[in-house]
This record gives C-alpha cells, structure tokens and sequence, in this order.
C-alpha cells in the first residue's frame, strides 16, 4: 500500500514538472506572433469568472474560432473561485489560466502574489487604456499585473412614480429619507460594492470630504479619528434606511416595492432589466454629491499551465470589438480610452462630473470593517 | 333540538368528534405542507418562466407574461447539460460507495459495546458539522497530493466524504433498533451468519437504509465546495451553476430555473424511497402491521 502511495505521489510530482514547463518562450521577451504561435499550441485557455455567462459563452465561441484556441469558461462564484486560486496558490501547476479580479479581492491577491507578469508590456493594445488603470486599482499598486477589462459606476437607481424630486446633495439625501423611511435601501458593504459606495459617500459627506485620504498607502489613524460621526450618524438613522444582502438584492427589492430607492451598479441594472427582473421605467443617476465608478480586472495565475493562451484570451477581450460587444449585451463600459458607447444610462456630463474615484484601498478595508463592527454588530 | 342530539348515541358521537378532528389536522397539514413546500415551489416556477420583456414587478400579483425565455438561457448560456450528466452520475456511485463503508461501522456503533463510543459517533459526524468551504481548501491538498483532484474517481470520493455522515448515523440507528431475541430466535433455529444478514439485519435496516440512501443522494446533488475546488474546471455539477446565480450575483430568474432542474429528479427520487418504505419490515415483524 506504501509502495502504492509513494508511486502516486511520484507521479503526480513528474506529471507536475512535465507540465509546469510551460512555453518554450519567454513570453516576456518574446514577439506578440509567436506569443500567438505558443498560445495555438496550448490549445486551450480555462478562466474563471462569475457573471455575464452570456456574454462570455459567446466571446468563448468567437476567440476560438479566430484563433483555434479552446476558451474554457467557468461561471463560479466570487468567494469561491479566490478560494480555489488561493487553495492551488502552490501548486506547481494550477487548473486556472486566467481570472476575473473584481474589486474587494485586488488587495488580497496582490498581497498574496498570486499573478503572472507584469503582463501590461507583453499584451499589444495596453496603450489602449489610461496608464493609471494599469498602475493602481482599489487604491492598491499592480504595477501592471492584473489587465483593465470593464468599468462600472455605481448610481442611485430609482422608481420614478414615487421619486420626483430627486435627492443631489448629502442635506437633500438626508430629508428625502426622513420623509420616506424605510424606503431606500443599500446594500451590506461587505456583501457588495454598492453598498461599499455609499458608505463611502456618507464619510465624504460627513467627515470634510474624500481628498485627504488621496495617494494614502495604510490607514493614517489621524484621518479616521472622527469617522465615528459616520457610524453614529447611520446607527442615529438605521431605522430610515433597509440594509440589503447583496448588490441584486437591492434591485430585487425595488422591484418587488419594497424600496423606492436605492444605490446599484450599473451594468447590474442593465443586466436585470434584460432578463425581466426590473420594471423597464426604472431610472438611474448620479447626485451631485459623487459616487465612485469602479471596474474589474483580469489577471493571470503564476502556476496556469496555458499562459500564452491566457494572454491571448485576455487580449482578445480588450480588443475594440469585443469591449463594444460586451457593453452591447450586458452594459458595463468599455475599459478602452478609444470606444465611444451610445445609450448609457447616465448622462455623459452627469458621469463626467458626478463620478468620483474610491479612496485607497486600505481605508476600503477599513471601512468595511469598521461598519460591521458599529454599526451592523449594534 | 338538544333532545334530538340526545338520541345519537354517544358512541357515534365521539366518532364524529374524532373523525372531526382527524379532518382538520389533516386540513391543518395539507394548509402547513401547500405554504412550506408547495408555495416556494410555485413561486420557482413563476419567476423561472417570467418573460424578460415583461418584468415581473410590484404591485402585479402575478407575471404579466410567461415564456421559457429564462430556461432557454440556462440551456444555452451554461453548462448545464454537462453539469446535470456529472451529478447524477456522482449522485449513484458516492451513494453505493458511502453504503459500503458506512456498513461495518454502523454495525459497529449499532450492536456492539466498544469503548468510546459516543466518541466516535461524535467523530463520524464532523464533516456535517465543519463548514463547507473550511473542508474543501484542507482536502484539496490532500487529493491533490495523491492525484485524485480533477478525475472522477476523486469527485466520487469526496462526495461520499460528505454522505457518509448521514448513512452511519442512519444504518447505526436501524442496527440498533433489531431486537436481540430476533437474532436469538433466528441463531437457535441454526441460521448462520449470511441467513442472518440477508433475512435479518438487511431487511430490518431497510427503512434506515432507504432514508440514508436519500440524504446521501442529496448531499452529493448538493454538494458545491469540495467538487468546485477539486472538480473544476474538469468537472461541473449542478451546484457549481446554481451558486454562479445564487452567490454575489444573485439572479433570481435563472436561479429558480437552476433551482427546479435540481428539485426535480429529487422530488421523483422521493416518491419511489417513499413508495418503497410503505412495506416496514421491522414493524412487520413484530406484529405491529
């Protein structure tokens, strides 16, 4: 039996060697044409995502038969597909090429090491994309690891037979949900980003603006000394306002009725006036007072067996086409500088002035954190 | 009319009384059973047949238009074919190997005096009680380490990790229940110990092993973690495209088709256990049928 063992293992670890050879390439070095070439000798490219099946079904059916490369397309869920990266993190050779980074996860691979590159100056189009979409995301330094592939903006999605006048600054905010309790509703931030933007805003709002949190590595406890104003003020609040399970949840509820009002992403909206589970009247803006817009990422794992065709994948879904395709059927912008989108949901000039960026990524966490604790935990 | 009452017999009339009452705890449980299972079902249905052009939103009581658009998606957008030919083909193998190994043990803990029992009645139950995700990040190196990560063999395995719970407790406490005289009468009579086996303890433990057949067939229908951590992206299951609409992205449309392709072959699987346990041999054999 011991004899058997140790012939498995051994085996498992050639199979690993053998594999984890990859290229023959550097691919670092080496031109996009024979990137290309390694890549259609890969033959195959498995990614992990966790939405927009549609959209991907579809961009897999089209890589291949541009490139004869099989894309592999795995709808997981968020949660579970970091913790099956992290669980195969030493694996010499993993099962993951390619993965979607979405916001909240960004500081912990990147800390983690997880990806491949930098991979900004192997891919062909990254000049394509503002310079700082390949520095710094959530606040965190990729210094060219993880690829731009979609933008999103965060709203206050509204139903207009009960919304008229609508809320702009904190002060009208305020009075709007005193004179309708209960009827808007945010999302817990550690279960979404849309409820992250609130939160974020409401710090703005309430402690002397975003600014001086800019360019901030680590929290400096100077700056959140008076943050308590915030948790006070939403604890003083809590009963106007209805804490939602997920991003979804909050559109699922407005839906239903239950809320007249509440914050969402935006491609989340299109995406559930797509499949019927919004009311088509539904509007959405953005106040005066700011929400940030944000955007996933993809990255490369360190130990993917077919990285050549991952960086044909990901360059693939960068291209004009497909950026334009994918905000065709599921709404979330184009990362490219050189797309131009027609029918967005927000106004160009409301977008432009309106959408602001998220603090550091530190302060993120942080907040997050500190909202469970005094304010979900009360 | 109180003298006409007083003519019933009071025998008839307590079995009015009774049947009265039997009439509305029966009311009382079809009402329980048509909230508790029949209306989330219902509820399924609707939203898994909700036309995308005609939202189904508030204050309609009901979808404007139904379509199969939602199902037509899932069928074309997911892998869900593949999923649904994976877990039922799992579903099987961990259910007949979990029976397997969970027979000596059960017997174990079920007819014989060992020391420590309660202790290992508690050990078999910890991998129901250890969080899911917590099990599958520890076990993925363990079956990568012997090669068993994404073959089927391995998935197999790990399915039955999670079943076995369930079908030890469940043979254990059929073992139990066998009393002793039987086995005396059946050993003075001069049965050996396949007689036994095949005319006693299996027939006996039919109910037990009925019910643990279900719960470890519905484990591994239901099993996510450790198959989503082990198993893809060579293998899909069912859970693996529910928890893509169930997770952080919750889409309660294409969930609820996810949901009812699931429910489905489960529901049928518990007519026929249900059917099968009509005939309770233990019972039987101790005259209370």
């Amino acid at each position: 039996m011991k004899k058997h063992l140790l012939m498995v293992l051994a085996f498992s670890i050639i199979a690993s060697c053998v594999f984890a050879a990859g290229p023959s390439i550097d691919l670092k070095t080496a031109s996009w044409d024979s990137i290309v070439a390694a890549a259609k000798a890969e033959g195959s490219i498995t990614f992990y995502a966790w939405y927009f099946p549609d959209y991907f079904k579809e961009a897999a059916a089209d890589f291949e038969k541009k490139y004869g490369i099989k894309a592999n397309v795995i709808i997981g869920d968020q949660t579970a597909n970091f913790n099956k990266a992290i669980a195969e993190k030493d694996m010499q050779v993993g099962t993951i090429d390619a993965m979607i980074v979405g916001g909240q996860w960004v500081k912990t691979t990147t800390d983690l090491n997880l990806f491949y590159g930098p991979i900004k100056n192997i891919l062909p189009d990254a000049d394509k994309f503002a310079a700082t979409s390949w520095e710094v995301q959530e606040g965190v330094l990729i210094n060219g690891y993880l690829a731009p592939f979609h933008r999103n903006q965060t709203g206050f999605l509204y139903n207009p037979d009960r919304v008229k006048d609508l809320p702009q600054t904190w002060n009208e905010f305020v009075s709007w949900i005193n004179a309708h309790p209960k009827e808007f509703g945010f999302c817990d931030p550690s279960k979404g980003g849309s409820g992250q933007a609130f939160v974020h805003t409401a710090i703005g709002a309430l402690t002397g603006g975003l600014e001086k949190y800019k360019g901030d590595k680590e929290v400096d406890p100077a700056k959140v000394a008076n943050w308590n104003i915030v948790w006070k003020w939403f604890n003083d609040n809590k009963d106007k306002m209805t804490i939602t399970i997920s991003n979804n949840d909050s559109i699922i509820r407005l839906n239903g009725g239950e809320l007249s009002m509440t914050i969402a992403w935006n491609d989340g909206v299109k995406d559930a006036l797509s499949k019927g589970n919004l009311f088509k009247s539904a509007k959405m803006y953005i106040p005066k007072m700011g929400l940030p817009g944000g955007g996933d990422t993809v990255g490369i794992l360190k130990n993917a067996p077919h990285k050549a065709a991952a960086l044909v994948w990901i360059n693939f879904l960068q291209s004009k086409e497909q950026q334009l395709k994918k905000y065709k059927m599921v709404g979330s912008y184009p990362a490219r500088d050189d797309v131009t989108i027609e029918d967005n949901v927000f106004d160009e000039e409301e977008l432009r002035h309106n959408s602001v960026p998220w603090f550091p990524a530190s302060y993120k966490d942080y907040m997050i954190k500190e909202f469970v604790k005094n304010v979900l935990m009360k | 009319m109180q003298e006409k009452i007083q003519k019933i017999p009071l025998y008839i009339r307590q079995a009015r009384r009774k049947q009265s009452l039997t009439t509305i705890l029966t009311a009382f449980f079809i009402v329980v059973q048509i909230i508790w299972v029949g209306l989330p079902i219902f509820m399924a249905v609707l939203w898994s047949l909700v036309d995308p052009d005609h939202p189904w939103s508030f204050p309609s009581i009901l979808p404007e238009k139904l379509s199969l658009a939602q199902w037509v998606y899932v069928f074309k957008y997911t892998n869900i074919v593949r999923a649904l030919k994976t877990s039922y083909m799992l579903a099987p193998c961990a259910v007949a190997l979990s029976f397997l190994l969970g027979l000596p043990t059960a017997y174990v803990l079920g007819r014989k005096q060992i020391r420590g029992k309660k202790f290992f009645e508690t050990i078999v139950l910890l991998p129901m009680i250890m969080p899911g995700m917590v099990v599958a990040l520890f076990l993925s190196r363990v079956f990568t380490a012997f090669g068993l990560a994404q073959n089927f063999f391995g998935l197999v395995l790990a399915h039955t990790l999670m079943a076995l719970p369930y079908m030890i407790r469940l043979l254990a406490t059929s073992f139990e229940a066998i009393p002793q005289d039987i086995i005396d009468a059946a050993e003075n009579l001069g049965a050996n110990t396949f007689v036994k086996i095949k005319d006693i303890f299996l027939p006996m433990i039919r109910p037990g092993l009925l019910a643990g057949i279900i719960f470890a067939f519905t484990t591994s229908i239901e099993e996510f973690n450790l198959t989503f951590v082990i198993g893809t992206p060579t293998f899909e299951t069912i859970p693996t495209i529910l928890y893509s609409f169930l997770g952080y992205n919750f889409i309660r449309t294409n969930a609820s088709v996810v949901a009812l392709i699931m429910m489905i072959p489960n529901i049928i699987l518990l007519f026929i256990v249900e059917d099968l346990l009509k005939f309770d041999y233990l019972s039987a054999s101790l005259g209370k049928l």
